[in-house]
């Protein structure tokens, strides 16, 4: 790992180098007998691409290095589960899944609900590599296509750039992009998630647009709609992009800079991308139904409108073409308000209903802290506004994009942490622009006069601001250094653990490995029925599917409210009220993950208040959040703690036999480390529930829900039959039967 | 009609058995050993034979009781000695009697009267019967086993005794024939005198034993052979644990807490690999096994195996663990001809069970007039393909089973087979190949015009760059000529010699002119391209040519100081001047080629 670590350092390191001299222009072609600039300027070009890519690749494989190739957290297990289905049994039956196994007793149909451009990118990747009888098993392409494609990402990234100012702005932004850790939190070997293919698909569209509106041509808005089209495929954030590019066109309407280029890419665009987008079966008719699409088709009609009268004012009077402008503006206004008005904001957003308890229990759903600015972006954050003031200060076409996209990235990231990564490479492309500037100021008439004398060592050069010049770059440079090194540090602390194992490290520097999850899930799936159906909090049902391949009754796509709303009201309950629930969902086993004996903070009891807070969402006259508070409104375990939440389903699961357990000899039995405190329901009996299995550390704990045992047999006496009177028939019977 | 022909088969089956009898082998003396102290029950009987017949005999006749035959796993019979081979058997059957028999062949005949020693071995999988067949996780585990009292033999018997060997003092009963015995750990039997053959007496014992009872109810173990030097070896296992079932709950916290609490569990085992196995892999479907240890010894590799979870009775577990071999140590040839002896099932667990196995070897492509060697009987399926990295037309894989194997079934098979080596070749050259055309199309791509329009002002860009580049190279070599000349006024300043600045200065006109004229060419054909840069080109001419006199001009300046025309302060006054304009007409030089 200290290799990859130097590799980041130095790679980036060669990126800034370099760069200047390939925005030099010919500059860097005249020193030393370079015979073909071009060649080697492209020579340059590519090598750093190549580097930035393999730097990239490299810092994201920390949690490979410490740990093994695993999938990581909740979600990529379930995107891991449907691409393995997807390589064994082909395309059309993955589109056609019903997935029986989860939220039992509902299902999912799989295809139809979800984005499968991600599936579908790791199967065709498996599936050609073995078609070369490249062996590779379908986890290890899964674990590694993030960060193989955030090497994508950084090529098309550069090429924004370079469409946006220049080659070694695009340089710098590509070797950010790399190793941006607002980036590399969601693209790390084994987070397998939308995401890692999704940014890639983004900028590469951004670059598609960007380039058809500077061309006008067919062929550039195609393949921008393909892009788009793989986008769609791969991420419900497509949404930023029919929304931005129709922003872009009419605020370049609003600025008078209409042209036939812009006509062109955008009439071809919208149409073939609506197109292709109503393609994916998860969007299906949403295009052209929900309010977050309709700002595209607003400015769509407002275009042709635009175009239209620029049409008729050739071939009209004055007069009458002022009457019809009136006319159209009027129309076209009340359009695009209409659009406007409406509630068009991305969906993105409409996670951020916080009084949706569901949603606001998702940490990643909070609103960005300042720190997690820095955290993820580092010094960039600092100069990207440099960047948008050169890009203002020196605007055009593409460079109104990019102004727009950073705004708008800015304001997503500060409603919700998880938009931070939309953010990243906007970021990165201004911040790249800033520092290319500064560079090419500083460094680029040094390099042409610099030249000469190196050719002509008779004459000597006074140059008086060479040590101001020395100093700004020095000063960049170490920033950058400082940048490059914050990063991994970054990477290698925060965002390369697996989560689901763990390690501790004792004092004498050695690790310890928490292997409890897996080694629960494992049990599941080698002793228990086939059919078993698992009953947990939904944060593990993805993993519960994916590691031990058993039913789930809610899981983490939470598209049913009620469904987790009835577990939470079977952990929240009684005991006996949680058997009658458990029962009616025919609950074969409970797991629940139980972090007081290691002391670790993701554990049930600290999500207990959202079970309860949804429970009561659906239940309220069961479950009331405040009968599990104390009378001073606080949430204890201990004594202290309301007798509602020590007899409720969830703390008898946790604790049961816990307090008998010394940890060690400074605590009493039943201490819990996590919240630090005695327990205070130390005699836990279970009468319908049985402990089948706790792991090792305690972290994952499994109760089986008992059958109901055979009713007592009642005290009766049997049936007497005594034949009172005698019936017989007054027919003559025919004589053969007798 | 059928009575009369059934009681023909048993008039012929007692011609038959006192056939087998007539041979006149005796069972002289037996020591039979029950070995009921693991899971499984490995009986071992030495046997003193006598011949008391007339003839001379070569073989014996083996017998086990119909209850006992089908948990065979294996019977070997040695000689007195024990580096004696075992003899060869043969399953035959006799009418009349139930159970299963083997022929053994003596080694040499017996002679009348003759005495010989043998010791037969068997184990038998799965005879322990755990009674009761569920218990909790505070109880023990009990066990029964059901044989026979006397050795089950085709002769009759003089003596015999047998002891059975327990895994605990714990014994809940045991059957009392004869009075036995019983001290700590076993029960002697017997002796008993003059048994008849075909005796059986069932015998009893229901004991405590705690041994782990595991059970691999399936392996498969792929061997793949790589001529590169390396034998890859995985092994998938399904392990079970048969003993009494784990009946109500498993508490973590007394299987933590009391060292007693299931206490027939399996929390680990150890795994004994080839000294030379490299890069062991433990892991299942859902990734590392983080729980074991691996210890590298003299003459071996341990692998301290635990499952994720310790195996209560009917638990089960799956797990694949797999190793590199270097292939110098099993693979032997004879120029095209090749052998491979390698372990056809190797080390799992001590007093292993296997239910199920199947091997499957890799051999490499291309190889043929495959010939296998196994050391006990196995059923071979039909061959298999397998393609991995770089193959085209597969690796031919052998494929057999077998069930019921234990640890005396740890033993070699050696595979012959022709292997061509100029095959070696195929894989290197074909990644050759590959990138030879990924070059070639890509020289194909950059150099050739796939264009359907043609687009002459780009074509004239080019010509004009490339025009421009060879222009920027003659400027920059004609500098460095005046830079050459600098330096050989220098020498001549020192030096005096005239003849050296004549012949410099006739050689700097000579390429001047030259280069010049090289100039001058492209600078025509820049107008030719009508590119306006031409006139840029005319620029630099003219600067040169003021720059050319500077240099000539400072080099009479030098001729004038040597000779003493001039004296050297006035010299260095005019040389600093001839400089600075030189400079300045090297930087205009300079401004305009970046201009280019």
């Amino acid at each position: 790992y200290v290799s990859s670590s130097n590799a980041g350092g130095s790679v980036s390191g060669n990126g800034r180098h370099s760069s200047p001299a390939g925005c030099g222009g010919s500059g860097g072609g005249l020193s030393g007998g370079l015979t073909q600039p071009a060649g080697w300027q492209s020579l340059l070009s590519f090598t750093i691409l190549f580097l930035a890519w393999l730097a990239g690749f490299s810092s994201r494989l920390f949690a490979v290095i410490r740990f093994e190739s695993i999938i990581h957290e909740f979600d990529p297990w379930f995107n891991y589960r449907s691409t393995h289905h997807l390589s064994t049994n082909g395309f059309y039956e993955f589109l056609n899944w019903f997935d029986e196994r989860a939220w039992y007793p509902l299902g999912r149909i799989v295809g139809g609900t979800v984005y499968p451009g991600l599936m579908v990118t790791a199967g065709l990747i498996h599936y050609i590599l073995n078609l070369l009888h490249v062996t590779v098993h379908i986890r290890d392409v899964c674990v590694f296509l993030a960060p193989v494609f955030s090497g994508l990402t950084a090529v098309s990234t550069f090429l924004l750039t370079r469409e946006l100012w220049n080659q070694g702005a695009g340089l710098l932004a590509a070797c950010f992009i790399a190793i941006v850790p607002g980036y590399i939190s969601r693209s790390v070997a084994g987070s397998f998630d939308n995401e890692g293919i999704a940014i890639f698909a983004l900028q590469f569209t951004y670059y598609l647009w960007v380039k058809s509106v500077k061309t006008g041509s067919v062929f550039w808005t195609i393949g921008c709609c393909l892009s788009y089209f793989y986008m769609v495929s791969a991420w419900g954030g497509y949404v930023f992009i029919i929304n931005l590019i129709p922003l872009h066109v009419f605020v370049l309407l609003l600025m008078q800079r209409f042209s036939r280029r812009l006509y062109i890419a955008y009439s071809t665009f919208y149409i073939v991308g609506l197109v292709l987008s109503m393609q994916i079966p998860f969007v299906g008719f949403q295009p052209i139904r929900t309010s977050e699409h309709m700002a595209a088709a607003g400015v769509f009609a407002l275009l042709q409108a635009y175009a239209f009268l620029q049409y008729l004012k050739d071939r009209l009077t004055r007069q009458e073409f002022q009457t019809l402008f009136f006319l159209g503006v009027s129309l076209a206004a009340g359009v695009v308000f209409l659009t406007l008005t409406k509630p068009s904001l991305p969906p993105l957003l409409r996670y951020a209903k916080i009084h949706i308890p569901i949603i606001a229990s998702v940490s990643e759903h909070q609103p960005t802290t300042w720190v997690s600015f820095f955290f993820d972006l580092h010094i960039l954050v600092c100069t990207f506004p440099a960047g948008l003031w050169f890009c203002i200060k020196n605007i055009n076409d593409e460079r109104v994009f990019v102004a727009l996209y950073a705004i708008s990235a800015v304001y997503f990231a500060g409603v919700m942490v998880r938009l931070m990564l939309t953010l990243t490479p906007v970021v990165c492309m201004l911040s790249a622009i800033a520092f290319s500037s500064v560079f090419e100021h500083y460094l680029g008439d040094d390099m042409k006069r610099e030249n000469p004398i190196k050719q002509h060592p008779f004459y000597p050069v006074k140059n008086s601001s060479v040590y101001s010049k020395l100093i700004v770059t020095m000063l960049m440079l170490m920033l950058l250094m400082m940048f490059a090194v914050h990063c991994t540090w970054v990477t290698s602390n925060a965002y390369s653990s697996p989560s689901v194992v763990l390690a501790s490290y004792n004092h004498d520097g050695s690790r310890n490995i928490l292997d409890d999850f897996r080694e629960a899930y494992y049990w599941l799936r080698q002793n228990t029925d086939e059919h078993a159906r698992v009953m947990s909090w939904w944060d593990y049902g993805y993993q519960i599917a994916g590691m031990a391949n058993r039913t789930t009754l809610v899981d983490n796509n939470t598209w049913n409210n009620s469904h987790i709303a009835l577990v939470g009201k079977a952990m929240s309950s009684n005991e006996s009220a949680a058997y009658e629930i458990m029962k009616s969902l025919d609950v074969d086993y409970v797991l629940i993950i139980f972090g007081g004996v290691i002391g670790y903070s993701g554990d049930d009891i600290n999500k207990f208040l959202w079970m309860v807070r949804i429970a009561e969402g659906e239940h309220p006259k069961d479950i009331r959040e405040s009968d599990y508070f104390t009378p001073q409104g606080e949430f204890r375990v201990d004594k202290a703690g309301s007798p509602t939440l020590l007899n409720c389903l969830m703390y008898k699961m946790s604790y049961y036999r816990f307090g008998e357990m010394q940890l060690d000899f400074r605590t009493p039995p039943g201490f819990d480390r996590t919240r630090n405190a005695e327990i205070g329901n130390k005699d836990i009996r279970l009468k319908h529930l049985e402990e089948a299995f706790t792991s090792e550390h305690w972290l994952v704990r499994i109760y089986r829900v008992k059958k109901q045992e055979n009713r007592q047999a009642l005290d009766h006496k049997l049936r007497n039959i005594a034949a009172k009177q005698k019936y017989t028939s007054k027919k003559v019977l025919p004589s053969r039967f007798h | 009609l059928e009575s009369g022909g059934a009681a023909i088969f048993v008039l012929v089956s007692c011609v038959f058995c006192a056939s087998a009898l007539a041979d006149g082998l005796v069972n002289e003396d037996v020591k039979r050993t029950l070995d009921l102290s693991s899971h499984l029950a490995k009986i071992t009987a030495e046997i003193q034979l006598a011949n008391h017949g007339a003839a001379r005999v070569n073989s014996l006749t083996l017998a086990l009781e119909a209850e006992l035959a089908p948990h065979l796993a294996f019977i070997g019979v040695k000689g007195e000695e024990e580096e004696d081979e075992g003899l060869e058997l043969k399953e035959t059957t006799l009418h009349g009697q139930s159970g299963k028999f083997f022929e053994a062949q003596l080694p040499s005949s017996l002679a009348p009267g003759a005495k010989l020693r043998v010791k037969v071995e068997t184990v038998f999988s799965h005879v322990l019967k755990p009674f009761p067949s569920h218990i909790t996780q505070a109880e023990q585990q009990l066990v029964v086993f059901q044989g026979n009292h006397y050795l089950y033999s085709p002769y009759p018997t003089r003596s015999q005794t047998t002891r059975v060997r327990l895994a605990s003092k714990t014994v809940e009963s045991y059957t009392k024939l004869g009075n036995p015995t019983k001290s700590e750990e076993s029960i002697e039997y017997g002796p008993f005198k003059d048994v008849p053959p075909f005796s059986q007496d069932d015998m009893k014992i229901h004991y405590e034993n705690n041994t782990p009872f595991l059970t691999i109810s399936s392996i498969t173990r792929t061997i793949e052979v790589s001529h590169w030097g390396n034998i890859a070896v995985e092994e998938t296992i399904d392990l079970r644990h048969t003993g009494a079932y784990l009946k109500g709950p498993f508490s973590r916290y007394d299987y933590q807490r009391q060292s007693d609490s299931g206490i027939s569990s399996v929390k680990s085992f150890k795994t004994i690999l080839p000294a030379s196995a490299q890069d062991v892999y433990y892991r299942d479907e859902i990734g590392n096994i983080s729980t074991s240890h691996l210890q590298v010894l003299d003459d071996s590799v341990e692998v301290e195996i635990r499952p994720r979870f310790p195996l209560f009775g009917g638990w089960k577990t799956h797990y694949i663990i797999g190793y590199n071999l270097p292939s110098y140590e099993y693979l032997y040839n004879l120029g095209d001809q090749y052998a491979l002896k390698m372990r056809l099932v190797d080390h799992i667990y001590d007093d292993q069970v296997i239910d199920q196995l199947t091997v499957k070897l890799i051999l490499p492509e291309g190889a043929r007039n495959i010939h296998v060697d196994t050391p006990y009987p196995i059923s071979r399926s039909q061959d298999e393909l397998h393609y991995t990295y770089l193959d085209t037309f597969g690796r031919p894989v052998l494929v057999a089973t077998k069930n019921n194997l234990v640890e005396q079934h740890i033993q070699d098979v050696v595979v012959h087979y022709n292997f061509n080596k100029i095959l070696m070749l195929q894989e290197p050259l074909l990644v050759v190949g590959a990138f030879y055309i990924l070059f070639f199309t890509v020289i194909i791509y950059v150099r050739l015009d796939f264009s359907i329009t043609k687009d002459p002002a780009a074509e004239v860009r080019m010509k004009v760059a490339s025009i421009t580049e060879q222009v920027l190279t003659l400027v920059n070599k004609r500098l460095g000529l005046y830079r050459h000349m600098d330096e050989v006024v220098n020498r001549y300043k020192q030096s005096r010699d005239t003849g050296a600045l004549n012949s410099g200065r006739k050689t700097l006109e000579a390429e001047h002119r030259t280069l010049t004229n090289d100039i001058t060419a492209l600078q025509t054909r820049l107008k030719a391209e009508g590119s306006d840069l031409a006139e840029k080109v005319g620029e630099i001419q003219k600067l040169d040519s003021q720059l050319k006199d500077l240099v000539c001009r400072s080099c009479q300046e030098a001729e004038r100081l040597v000779a003493g025309k001039v004296k050297k302060d006035a010299y260095i006054e005019s040389d600093k001047t001839l400089s600075g304009k030189r400079q300045e007409l090297v930087s205009r030089i300079d401004n305009l080629l970046d201009a280019l």
